[in-house]
């Protein structure tokens, strides 16, 4: 039985009143599987960071229910257990006073019993961070490393990570994806990350969400997800131009470009079946998929 | 050392890459039956993917019979003879008929003949056959086809 680190059900949350009421996380239902690495995906303003927020306790939903290792973030006294267990890289990565090293004591502080100094000097050296350039003066590199430096040396089961990729250069990236998988993964951690990073959580997520306006899109195991989705390109007459598995369709020549989002084979077999001809079949990237399920959104809307 | 590449954005699911490398690395003998494989942690880390997409390759090979894993003491190149040997025939040729599909339709494209494609299939087997003896002790009647 799977055992989830961040479950929710129906959880919403709104801002405002009135007119200017702004649905910032709508009918959202997630989750987590405990040692996974799940990457939520969406565009500005998706919901990412208002769920995160929640998850943390740091704001209360309007409806619907949120639990990590299920507990409650919100309500004491679940909030300071919830709170040991979980790491976390805040969107604007904070540090505007002191330095990364006072950052870190105090830190170390707050999780005497399972904060790791070996660790932290470990990461403090493959991430090269300096520790005692003032924060307003450390680029924002550096400020996403102190902050990421922080969450995993304290080494709690759950890891939420906010936009962890902003400001790193390449090959500082490449370490922490690294980091993440090595140190992260061996002790059997759940690492939940939001960003529109694509390639980067393409290699190391194996659960994505993606969510947009508030929604959840699509949720599963990436490799899964990969699986089903295909762009088919078929000509042919009278071709079906919507149905369950048809994410959008566009002619392409004097054919018809498909993009579908499940069993794709038995939908090929099918079209052959009435006489039309398949002339190729492609798996899609990430980046493909998220665009083709927000772009149709964001059509849908124009038309209603 | 055995060099694996993963290339996240082509769309192919990463274990199936994987599963695809190695049973190559296998077949034209860069691989040998009773090397060891680098552990899922390891792999993991060096490619930067999810230690439980590689964990989900090995298994998935582990199945096949290509690898075998010695509890506590790594994972190894399975005998040739093992590969495949718990698949029915059948489910190996469900297996190879995706690939049979797409020979049918690229050469049909192209306007070439199904004698032309017998030939090009058989000389691709000769060249695999040639660089495994040249990697490899001949092979033994065990290796042979036992199903059929």
């Amino acid at each position: 039985m799977t055992s989830f680190a961040i479950q929710t059900r129906s959880l919403t949350k709104t801002y405002g009143h009135g007119t200017r009421k702004v649905c910032a996380v709508d009918d959202l239902s997630l989750n987590v599987p405990s040692g996974s690495i799940y990457g939520l995906l969406g565009r500005n303003s998706a919901g990412k960071t208002t769920t995160i927020r929640m998850a943390l306790g740091l704001a209360r939903p309007t409806s619907g229910s949120l639990e990590v290792f299920g507990l409650h973030p919100f309500d004491d006294p679940d909030r300071v257990t919830v709170l040991q267990q979980v790491g976390y890289v805040p969107e604007d990565k904070g540090l505007s006073v002191g330095t990364p090293r006072r950052l870190f004591e105090t830190n170390r502080a707050y999780y005497p019993n399972t904060w790791s100094d070996a660790l932290a000097r470990t990461l403090i050296e493959r991430l090269e961070l300096p520790l005692d350039t003032p924060g307003l003066k450390l680029s924002l590199g550096n400020k996403t490393k102190a902050a990421l430096i922080c969450a995993i040396a304290q080494r709690s089961p759950l890891l939420i990570l906010d936009e962890p990729t902003i400001g790193l250069d390449p090959v500082v990236l490449d370490t922490l994806l690294s980091i993440l998988v090595e140190e992260c993964m061996s002790e059997g951690r759940t690492v939940f990350l939001s960003s529109h990073q694509l390639h980067e959580i393409e290699r190391i997520a194996d659960w994505i969400g993606i969510m947009d306006c508030g929604h959840l899109m699509l949720e599963g195991r990436l490799d899964d997800i990969r699986a089903r989705f295909r762009r088919l390109i078929v000509s042919g007459t009278s071709l079906p131009q919507s149905g369950p598995s048809i994410v959008s369709t566009r002619p392409s020549g004097r054919g018809t470009e498909y993009i579908l989002q499940q069993d794709p084979e038995a939908f090929a077999a099918d079209l052959a079946s009435n006489g039309a001809t398949i002339l190729d079949s492609a798996p899609l990237s990430l980046n493909d998929i998220f665009l083709e399920l927000c772009r149709t959104r964001d059509g849908k809307e124009v038309e209603a | 050392m055995l060099s694996l590449h993963i290339s996240a954005s082509s769309g192919v699911p990463v274990y199936l890459q994987l599963e695809q490398q190695i049973k190559h690395s296998i077949s034209s003998g860069l691989l040998q039956p009773g090397d060891q494989l680098p552990s899922t942690r390891r792999t993991a880390a060096e490619l930067r993917i999810n230690p439980n997409t590689v964990a989900r390759a090995f298994q998935n090979l582990e199945r096949d019979g290509v690898i075998r894993t010695v509890p506590g003491g790594g994972t190894f190149v399975g005998e040739a003879a093992a590969a495949g040997q718990g698949l029915l025939k059948s489910e190996k040729l469900r297996r190879l008929r995706p690939l049979a599909n797409q020979l049918a339709v690229e050469a049909a494209q192209l306007r070439v003949v199904r004698e032309d494609v017998a030939r090009l299939l058989n000389e691709a087997f000769d060249a695999l056959h040639s660089s495994t003896d040249r990697s490899r002790k001949p092979k033994s009647s065990a290796t042979a086809e036992t199903d059929s």
